[in-house]
């Protein structure tokens, strides 16, 4: 498939702030890609710039050939956008949201109206078009989010952390509606902190951090490849390390310290976990390797703030 | 500038909004023409005498007009739309449609200059039962142009104090330090002509003289001198203060 998004050097700084410092990406035609990484590591940057409402400090960015730029009608007129922040106008209700949202496209009044009936049942918000946004739940206000960035049939739908804050009946739903989306062929460019979110609609995804890209693949070799398949914690106390890594002798596996646990990571968990119980440890686990193993790894576990 | 039909539709969103508020901003546009009519023009008139052979609410009309235009063209785009760039985020979701930021600033423009010509139109309303109309028809007409322009000249001014302004408390300067003493010196309630020298100078810097002279001019239809230059004056000061604004506004939304 071919390439929709393309960014070489792409750079974004705030006076002496590097937000984001000369990355290179490209994203193809009709997959989803994820940017993932803690707070302030450029992802919202990154894709404000993409979707053409802040400008490029320097590098290049392209989005279906042509530059990406505040002034870029035309891009604007293919792109989506499901902000992170809710910012639905409180003014109006959820129907003349949409509606003067179409106006903005220039959709006509009464193709609006087809749209509107077709986008409110899409996001199961039919029962609600005269409300207020203010009677909305933030679930119901986030589906009405993803309704509002579809109004003009977007190529392009760019979600900035689109199930923050939301139970776990809003989230799943939210996430059928975007791989739903995607079946229907548009590309998808996510930023996300839950991996969970990422595994479940990320074809291919970036980790940020500090303004830099530090790896990217799909969610499965990103996995295997950082971390392997399993992972084993064991809650012992730091003076115990010596006298479990001792007694482990043979075993091929990475290990890290972290607070009040012990973390191996490796391909044969079912063997560790076998030599481990020979010590009869209190407290010991073995899981599947996740996502969110690899985040921690690449951008370290100390707090971003 | 990039400025389209597209202003158009940002004007929509805002009448969409106001069916909300209609009421309570037509009883506010109501009861400040009564207040000003009244106490000034009713209660103090009773002791002005004649006016130029004219009642005291006769002068009063034509300046507290625009008076009112000015007041509710700047609060709109003080208040209303810090409302819309900090707390309901509107300019947000507008910039990353079609609509450019130039545009939604025009936009909220235009809806000030609206904002003021109800308010003008109300107070003109009550002038009329109060036996107070413009010389013939026509200046009517004139006159509700003419508030829309006004409109757009106190919107854009305000609109520029709004893209610098920290917090909401910000627009007292504005309203206390500018609109407020503008309103005393720039011949509303009184003719300038018993002003010291350098107090008349300074009227003449104000902008609210000149509208009320050409408001006061058309209105009675009796010839004023410099009403051209006044009126070339508030042309070019609207151009250079719309300008100015969208260039100070752009600079806040687009970061």
């Amino acid at each position: 498939m071919g390439t929709l998004v393309k960014a070489v050097g792409l750079t974004k700084t705030y006076g002496d702030l590097v937000a984001v410092a000369g990355i290179d990406f490209e994203i193809r035609e009709g997959e989803c890609f994820g940017f993932l990484g803690p707070n302030g590591a450029g992802k919202t940057t990154t894709v404000r710039m993409i979707h053409c409402v802040s400008p490029v400090t320097s590098g290049t960015l392209t989005v279906g050939g042509m530059p990406s730029g505040i002034r870029n009608r035309a891009l604007k007129m293919i792109t989506g956008v499901i902000p992170q922040e809710i910012n639905l106008d409180i003014d109006l209700t959820v129907a003349e949201n949409l509606i003067v949202f179409a106006r903005f496209f220039d959709i006509g009044r009464r193709e609006a109206k087809a749209r509107l009936a077709e986008l409110l049942r899409f996001v199961e918000l039919e029962a609600k078009a005269k409300s207020k946004i203010s009677d909305l739940s933030t679930g119901m206000k986030r589906r009405l989010l993803i309704a509002r960035a579809l109004i003009n049939r977007p190529r392009l739908i760019v979600a900035d952390e689109p199930t923050t804050g939301l139970d776990p009946q809003a989230r799943h739903l939210i996430w059928q509606r975007l791989r739903q989306l995607k079946a229907q062929g548009a590309t998808l460019v996510l930023t996300t902190q839950y991996m969970e979110e990422a595994q479940q609609l990320c074809d291919r995804i970036v980790v940020m951090h500090q303004g830099r890209i530090l790896k990217e693949g799909t969610p499965g070799r990103l996995v295997e490849e950082e971390i392997g398949r399993e992972v084993v914690e064991v809650r012992v106390p730091p003076e115990d390390d010596a006298r479990v890594l001792a007694h482990l002798g043979g075993l091929e596996c990475a290990h890290e310290r972290v607070g009040d646990t012990l973390y191996f990571y490796c391909r044969d968990g079912h063997g560790l976990m076998k030599k481990l119980l020979e010590l009869d440890l209190p407290n010991t686990l073995n899981r599947p390797a996740t996502l969110e193993d690899v985040f921690l790894k690449l951008t370290g576990r100390s707090l971003h703030e | 500038m990039s400025l389209s039909y597209r202003i158009a539709y940002v004007f929509l969103r805002n009448l969409y909004s106001y069916k909300r508020f209609v009421v309570p901003t037509f009883l506010v546009s109501l009861v400040e023409p009564l207040f000003y009519l009244i106490t000034f023009g009713v209660g103090m008139g009773a002791y002005m005498g004649a006016f130029g052979g004219k009642p005291y609410l006769d002068f009063l009309v034509p300046g507290v007009l625009v008076s009112a235009v000015m007041m509710a063209s700047s609060f709109e785009c003080l208040y209303g739309t810090y409302i819309k760039i900090v707390h309901e985020k509107v300019y947000d979701s507008l910039v990353a449609t079609p609509v450019s930021a130039d545009e939604a600033v025009a936009g909220d423009i235009a809806w000030g200059s609206f904002r003021g010509l109800v308010s003008g139109t109300l107070m003109m309303a009550v002038a009329l039962v109060m036996g107070v109309a413009p010389a013939s028809p026509w200046r009517f007409v004139v006159l509700l142009a003419f508030m829309v322009f006004m409109g757009v000249l106190f919107g854009s001014l305000a609109m520029i104090v709004t893209s610098v302004a920290p917090s909401f408390d910000f627009f007292s300067y504005y309203t206390e330090l500018i609109i407020t003493p503008m309103l005393f010196f720039s011949g509303v309630f009184f003719p300038l002509d018993h002003f010291p020298g350098w107090m008349k100078t300074l009227a003449q810097f104000l902008p609210l003289t000149h509208a009320v002279r050409v408001s006061r001019a058309v209105f009675t239809g009796e010839p004023a001198a410099g009403l051209g230059w006044s009126l070339a004056g508030l042309a070019v000061l609207a151009v250079a203060v719309f300008t100015v604004s969208i260039h100070m506004m752009r600079k806040r939304l687009i970061k």
